[in-house]
This record gives structure tokens, C-alpha cells and sequence, in this order.
């Protein structure tokens, strides 16, 4: 083991120089960042900034962000698919629960819930809540909505469990029977595609979802310009109570990191998002300016395609080789300047999550991985490593990897391409088409939402590229029924040792969030956890600073 | 005089060649492009039932000829299509940020005239001297050879970081008002002129030298006019139809630039509407903006032309111009 780390260490530190270099002419340095992060402290338990409620303005607040939502179903919250549109979406829907800074599970339209066995949910509604056209919110309405999403076969769909019956058993109380206890239920409902929509304007045709929002959130939408900015205004007779301090919320679609980082040194935005983790110490240094990392529980992977005709990739321990190869520590390390940190398929930051450094390909040994290679051949063929451009870091994480393998002696050629060959050849190519490739995940608030995209007859998008391993599905659905939480840890852990082994999803590091804003423009409550992307979840307790 | 009309009745069909050559370059380019628009839009869950839906709702299943003149019919009628993304007309999209396009180039286009042309004149008379020379050639390599987005990042830097004055994060729409809009642009318009100033510089350089060197400038020193009146009445009147030409040029390579510069500015112009169109496969948007581009392109060429051939009718009747 300590050859192992010693092993690692040089090669880590090889990859580090080569990653510099390649620095030099990319935009990734990070100078002063020192592997292990920089120092942030909390502003509470649970918090990077707390708003002060000191402050008694209210006034407009703009927030710029690198996408904007573009799903094909317009702005039907259920069909949402990435994480902005359910951030945007969510500012004029509302859920029945929501999320904590500790990824529990609060109140919002449901004002309170009781669980009277496994596999049945009482939910109390809070009826004085209304829709921004004014009418009363309706058991009626929740009622139609959650039916609307099993029914929907989105994405969302296959999150909210075996849904048997969904009834309203009282003026505001609406009872959810599942067909078998499902433990990420609550979770499920606590994001934006499981929003209560306007079921009785939905019905009867004035309202196109996919046109229109109409929710019971804090913000109606005043303008949209698709791939420009959306302009919301405060929801007068919103039920959350009429203490909003941001009346008007603009937010700028930028796609380049460097104007966004532009516009907030300048004062041109009050708040921005930023991928690249060098925003950290490229803004740090402002007067002014608040920069903070919030850890996603959403994980960066790599896929491994074992589908392939006769790809070395084929063989499982050809895989395995690879993934003991691969040094997470040392991705969140250089990559991320310590920013970060390792994690397995069950988000590590999760409560019940699994133990990275037990994961089987932590525990083997590398020269095992090379001596793999040797025997196989696998050495002997080039192997494609796809990386979409849209995301700075996963070329970044690509450079360290392509270093990574070639310790055991396995060659890779990195290819970049744009967001929509990427989706043809890794997603919609069957088999993909390619070896090797990198993206990543939201983490969401259960550990057994995420694990169920490793089963490719749930997940969908992988049958390319994975198999179908009956004994992992088994302990997927295992992980998501038992309630018990000793019981369930030990199910994750196995899972997570089970998917490590078969190695066509290797989970990396945790994505992390780059928060700015400008502390004369606004003071914002942001969670250091998120499970979502949605780093807008406290927009209701910011406060407008200045005049 | 008819030798002049048959020549701009040819230049008028050869842009309308040009224009239907462009047309079909980049409706087919588009289609031969790796990646499709459901990829995007439908992502990586939908199923191949969903994707054929989504396909013959826009036509795309059909042959690529029958897609085409489909297209070509609606253009002929100013219907750009609907852009697959926003489901809105891009006709309607476009009018909203040709504004933005064209003040951004009409402002550097003016940069370019005001700047690379008393630039040039001045280094081509004083090509002799050791200054005019070395003058020239500096601000003309250091201007062609520094890359808009290099240039355009360091600005953007420096003048987020120094409160230069003008802000470089956020666009004032046309709507604001002249003033915001004016602050808003200058920094990307300025950006986007400097490979156009050089140019100019160097083009209108050596056109004055070319036209100083000929006998009747000469004729004129020895009879004794001012350097000024020699500039006004002899250089520039024969160095200015290379010039006007180059003109055609630069419109074009202030039109392709835009497109670099309304993105790193994050300006809501036609560049980065044909970007994001770009990205997402959405065809009918990638189409649109090209083929307007080429049209404001060609349309110029053949206004240039036309004035070129008024200027000095030799072009017209010799297809070359006289010095």
C-alpha cells in the first residue's frame, strides 16, 4: 500500500508539471492555490453567507449565469433536465418539500407530512398558498401534478419511485401509496420537476406549460430572452410572506467565465456563477467581492465503454486497471487545486454515502494495474478519451487522466469536441462511439438517486456503453427500498464496491460551485452543500445592500 | 454607357449566383455537421420515437432537397423560418439584434477610416523618412498580428479590473439610449477595428507610394504646388479606389469578427445568435444569419463596385483600373 501511494505521489506529481504546462496555454492555472484548498470558513453552521437582516431595502438584484434553460419541451418544469432550468424554473414553482444545508427534508407547499408505514406519505397542504393568477392552490392541483410526472416518462419520472395511488384524502391533505418502501421519495419531491402546477388551468387549456410559468413561487416572469437574460418581479401575493428584499431579479446569460468575472469586478452583476475553479483566486484578491465554493454533491466520472466491438474495454479487469490507475485525490488536487475532494458513486458529501478510500480500486495496488495491461494487451491499442468543450474542467481532468494512464502503460488520445457531437457519439451512438469519455452527474439529496443511473435499463442513456449486471440492479433497487439507516449503509457500501469492480462509471471528485457577489450589490444566504445546482435555493432571505 | 449597364447587370446576376451558391453551401454544410439538434435539445433520455417526432415536426426527415427548396421558397418571401429552440420566428429575432450588429461595425468601421487612413497617408509620404517608415510597419504588425480575442481578453481585464471608465460586463441595449449604448460598444468596436486600422494603414501606405512615384506627381512638384494640395488633388483621388476596395474586404472581416467579439463581450448581436445557433443545431438560425451576412456582404461588393466603375470608368469597360 505504501509503494501504492509512493507510486502515486511521482506520478501525481508528473501529471502536475504536465498540467502545467498545458496551464500555460490554457486558462486553467491556478497560482497560489495550493492542493489541500484555500481556507473557508463559514458563515454559520452549514453556510457560506448568511443575509444580514440588518439590512431593510429592497431593490433589484442581477445574477449572471453560463446557460441558460433550452429544454424542447419549453418551460414545462417536469421536464426539465439540467440543473439551471430547475434553479430558473424553481423561482416560480414551488415544491411540496424542499431541502435543508444539511440535505434534510423540509417543508414548503406541504406544510407538514406523516408516514404511517413504509410505503405510505400524508401530506398536509397549505392551502392559503396561491398561484401568481390568484387562485387558491388545491389538493386538486397537487393531486394532478404528482400524477402528471409519473406519468410523464421524463427524466424525473424514474426518480419518484413505485408510485402506486396518489389521492386527495381530505381538504388539504393528499396521501401517496407506493407499491414497495422507497427511500429517496422525499428527496425526489424536493426538486423543481416534481413542482404543483396549475392543474385546473392546465386541464382546461389556458395555460401552456410550455410557454407559460405559472406557479406559486416568490417571482413571476416579466421577460425572457432565450440565451439573453430573464427578468423576474416579485409575486405580490406570494405565501412566503412579503418580507422579499429582491423585488426585481435579472439573470444575464454569459456564456464566457471571463466577462462574468468582468462584470462583477466592475459592478455590472451582483452575483455570478463560475465553473472554473481558478475564479476562486483570480477574483479573490477584490475589495469588495465575496467569492465561495459550494460543494455540489454532483460528481464528475469517467465513462468507460464497455460496449464497444472488440475494444480492449471489454474485459472487466481491463477496466478495473484503468480505474485503480486513476488517482482522485490527485484529480481534486491539481485539477481542482484542492477545492474538492474524492468521491463514489454514493456522493460522499450524502448522509449514508459509502467510504471512498474502501472502494476496491483505492485499495489495489497500481503495479497490479500495469501488470493487468501487460498480460491483456491492452497496452498495445490507442484509446479516444471525448471530452465535451462546454466545461473547462473536464478537459482539465482528461489531461490528468490521459497522464494517469499512461503509468500502466495504456495510451490515450484526448478529443474535444462540441456539446452536440458529444451527445451523438457517447449518448445516442449504440454502441458509443468512443473508449473513454467524461462528464458528470447532480448528486441530488439521497445517495439512491444518483446510483440509479448505473443501471441502464433505469438509466437509459448508458446502454451504450455499459452492461447489464443483474447482481448490481439488485443492489441499486436494495439501496433505494431499505429504510433501515445501518442496513442501508451497508448495502451503499457494497454497491459502491460492486460498481467500482465493474468500472464503466468511475465517479471522480465533487463539482464544485464558484459563487461571487459583490457585498455593496447584495447580501445573499448561501448553503455550503447543495444537491441540486441551485445555488439561488435562499433568494427568499437575501438582502438588497446599499442605497 | 451601354458597356457600363451590361457590366453592372453582370455584377447584379453575379451576386445573385453568389447568394444561391451560399444558400446551398450552408444548408448542406449544416446537415453534413456532426451532432444533431435532438441530441441537444431532447438529451440523452429520449427515445428514437421521441427524436422521429421531433424530426418530422421541423421536416428534417425528409430529403435534403425537398428541405431545401422548402427553405429557399420561404426566404423568397422574407420568412426566415422558426428557430427550433425558441420556437419564434428568426426573422423576428434577427430585426432584434441587427441593431446591435451593425452599430458595433458601423463604429468600428468608422474607427478604421478615421484611424487607417490619415495613418496610411501620413506613412506613405513619409516613407522616406526613417519615422514614417518605422511607424507604419510597427502599428501595422502589431495590429494584424495580435488575435481579437487575445486583445479583446486583456481589455476586458484591464478595464474590469482598473475602473477604466467604461464598463466591458454588461450591454445597455440600443433601447437605453444613445449614450449607454455608445459606452457599451466602444471597447468591442475598438477591439474589432484594430486588425481593420492596420490593414488600412498598410493598403493605403502603399497605394500613396505607388501613386507618388508616377510622373505627374512629379509634374506637379516641379510646378510647384504645396505636399498638401499634391495629397488632396493627385495621391488620393488615384490611391483611393485600392482603398475603396479594400473596403469591401474589411466589412466582411468586421462582419466574421463581430461574431468573436459580440461573444466575449457578451454583446446580443447576429455573431453570437449564429454561435448559439451554432451549438444547439439550430438550423434554421445558422442559415438565416449566414446567409444575411453574405447578403450585406455581397450587396456592399456591389455597391462598391458600382462606385469604383463610376469613379473611373476604365473598370467598367476593362475590367481594370487605370492609376
Amino acid at each position: 500500500m505504501l509503494i501504492n501511494q509512493r507510486t502515486r505521489s511521482r506520478a501525481a506529481a508528473g501529471a502536475a508539471i504536465a498540467l502545467s504546462l498545458a496551464c500555460v496555454l490554457t486558462s486553467c492555472a491556478a497560482p497560489g492555490s495550493a492542493p489541500g484548498g484555500t481556507e473557508q470558513t463559514e458563515a454559520a453552521p452549514g453556510f457560506l453567507a448568511v443575509a444580514d437582516e440588518a439590512l431593510t431595502g429592497t431593490g433589484a438584484l442581477t445574477v449572471q449565469l453560463d446557460y441558460d434553460t433550452s429544454e424542447a419541451d419549453g418551460l414545462d418544469p417536469q421536464t426539465a433536465q439540467t440543473d439551471t432550468s430547475w434553479m430558473i424554473m424553481g423561482l416560480v414553482y414551488e415544491t411540496l418539500v424542499t431541502t435543508d444545508e444539511n440535505f434534510e427534508i423540509q417543508p414548503k407547499l406541504a406544510t407538514s407530512w406523516e408516514q404511517p408505514d413504509d410505503t405510505t406519505y400524508v401530506f398536509t397542504i397549505d392551502t392559503t398558498a396561491t398561484f401568481s393568477n390568484g387562485r387558491a392552490l388545491t389538493v386538486d392541483d397537487v393531486v394532478g401534478s404528482l400524477e402528471r410526472q409519473v406519468a410523464s416518462m421524463s427524466v424525473w419520472s424514474g426518480q419518484m419511485g413505485p408510485v402506486e395511488s396518489i389521492e386527495a384524502t381530505g381538504d388539504d391533505q393528499v396521501t401517496v401509496k407506493l407499491g414497495s418502501p422507497y427511500a429517496p421519495f422525499l428527496a425526489a419531491l424536493a426538486n423543481t420537476p416534481a413542482a404543483i402546477l396549475p392543474m385546473e388551468e392546465v386541464n382546461d387549456g389556458s395555460v401552456d406549460l410550455t410557454t407559460t410559468m405559472l406557479g406559486t413561487g416568490p417571482y413571476l416572469v416579466a421577460d425572457h430572452r432565450q440565451d439573453e437574460s430573464w427578468t423576474f418581479t416579485a409575486n405580490p401575493d406570494w405565501h412566503g410572506g412579503d418580507n422579499l428584499a429582491v423585488q426585481t431579479l435579472e439573470l444575464q446569460i454569459v456564456d464566457q467565465e471571463s466577462t462574468r468575472q468582468a462584470a462583477l469586478r466592475e459592478g455590472s452583476t451582483g452575483m455570478a456563477k463560475f465553473v472554473n475553479i481558478d475564479s476562486l483566486s483570480q477574483l479573490g484578491g477584490n475589495e469588495g467581492l465575496q467569492i465561495v465554493k459550494q460543494t455540489q454533491s454532483g460528481l464528475y466520472y469517467v465513462l468507460v465503454n464497455s460496449q464497444k466491438p472488440d475494444s480492449p474495454l471489454n474485459d472487466q479487469d481491463v477496466r478495473f486497471a484503468i480505474n485503480t490507475a486513476i488517482d482522485r485525490q490527485a484529480i481534486a488536487d491539481i485539477v481542482f487545486a484542492g477545492e474538492t475532494t474524492p468521491t463514489g458513486i454514493t456522493p460522499s458529501n450524502l448522509p449514508g454515502a459509502c467510504r471512498v478510500d474502501e472502494l476496491p480500486s483505492e485499495q489495489a495496488a497500481i503495479e497490479d494495474a500495469r501488470a493487468t495491461i501487460e498480460e491483456t494487451g491492452a497496452g498495445d491499442v490507442e484509446l479516444d478519451l471525448i471530452v465535451d468543450t462546454s466545461n473547462p474542467a473536464m478537459a482539465q481532468i482528461a489531461q490528468l487522466v490521459q497522464q494517469q494512464l499512461a503509468e500502466i502503460g495504456v495510451t490515450v488520445r484526448i478529443e474535444q469536441v462540441d456539446t452536440a457531437v458529444y451527445s451523438e457519439r457517447v449518448f445516442s451512438a449504440q454502441p458509443g462511439d468512443f473508449d473513454l469519455s467524461i462528464s458528470w452527474f447532480e448528486g441530488y439529496s439521497d445517495p439512491s438517486m444518483v446510483t440509479k443511473w448505473w443501471n441502464p435499463e433505469q438509466a437509459f442513456f448508458n446502454v451504450g456503453f455499459t452492461g447489464v449486471h443483474e447482481d448490481l440492479n439488485a443492489l441499486i433497487a436494495e439501496g433505494a427500498s431499505e429504510t433501515d439507516p445501518d442496513a442501508r449503509a451497508e448495502v451503499l457500501t457494497e454497491l459502491c464496491a460492486s460498481a467500482d469492480e465493474y468500472a464503466e462509471m468511475v465517479p471522480l471528485v465533487h463539482r464544485p460551485s464558484i459563487i461571487g457577489f459583490d457585498t455593496a450589490a447584495v447580501s445573499p444566504t448561501i448553503q455550503s452543500n447543495e444537491g441540486y445546482g441551485n445555488i439561488l435555493r435562499n433568494i427568499a432571505d437575501y438582502r438588497i445592500a446599499g442605497e | 454607357m451601354m458597356q457600363i449597364l451590361r457590366w453592372s447587370a453582370g455584377r447584379v446576376m453575379s451576386a445573385l449566383i453568389t447568394l444561391l451558391g451560399v444558400s446551398v453551401l450552408i444548408f448542406v454544410a449544416i446537415r453534413l455537421m456532426p451532432g444533431s439538434y435532438e441530441d441537444i435539445i431532447l438529451g440523452p433520455l429520449a427515445s428514437a420515437e421521441e427524436r422521429q417526432l421531433l424530426a418530422e415536426a421541423y421536416g428534417l426527415d425528409q430529403p435534403i432537397f425537398v428541405q431545401y427548396f422548402a427553405w429557399i421558397g420561404q426566404v423568397l418571401t422574407g420568412e426566415l423560418g422558426t428557430s427550433y429552440v425558441t420556437q419564434s420566428s428568426v426573422s423576428g429575432e434577427m430585426l432584434e439584434r441587427i441593431p446591435v450588429t451593425a452599430t458595433l461595425t458601423i463604429m468600428a468601421m468608422a474607427v478604421t477610416l478615421l484611424a487607417g487612413v490619415p495613418l496610411g497617408i501620413w506613412t506613405g509620404v513619409r516613407s522616406g523618412a526613417k519615422q514614417g517608415g518605422a511607424v507604419g510597419r510597427v502599428v501595422s504588425s502589431i495590429g494584424i498580428s495580435v488575435p481579437e480575442f487575445v486583445l479583446g481578453s486583456i481589455v476586458i481585464f484591464v478595464f474590469s479590473q482598473f475602473s477604466l471608465g467604461l464598463k466591458v460586463g454588461g450591454f445597455a441595449s440600443i433601447g437605453t439610449g444613445f449614450w449607454p449604448t455608445f459606452q457599451a460598444l466602444l471597447l468591442p468596436a475598438l477591439v474589432l477595428s484594430v486588425f481593420c486600422v492596420a490593414a488600412t494603414a498598410r493598403t493605403t501606405r502603399d497605394a500613396v507610394m505607388g501613386v507618388l512615384v508616377e510622373p505627374h506627381i512629379t509634374a506637379a512638384v516641379a510646378r510647384g504646388e504645396t505636399a498638401g494640395h499634391i495629397v488632396r488633388h493627385h495621391v488620393l483621388r488615384n490611391a483611393g479606389i485600392p482603398i475603396l476596395t479594400l473596403l469591401g474586404t474589411i466589412t466582411a472581416y468586421l462582419l466574421g469578427g463581430a461574431v468573436i467579439i459580440e461573444t466575449l463581450f457578451n454583446l446580443p448581436g447576429l455573431g453570437s445568435f449564429m454561435v448559439t445557433g451554432l451549438g444547439r443545431r439550430d438550423f434554421a438560425v445558422v442559415q438565416a444569419t449566414v446567409l444575411f451576412a453574405a447578403a450585406v456582404f455581397v450587396v456592399l461588393s456591389l455597391v462598391l463596385d458600382l462606385i469604383t466603375s463610376a469613379l473611373d470608368p476604365r473598370v467598367a469597360v476593362t475590367g481594370k483600373a487605370g492609376s
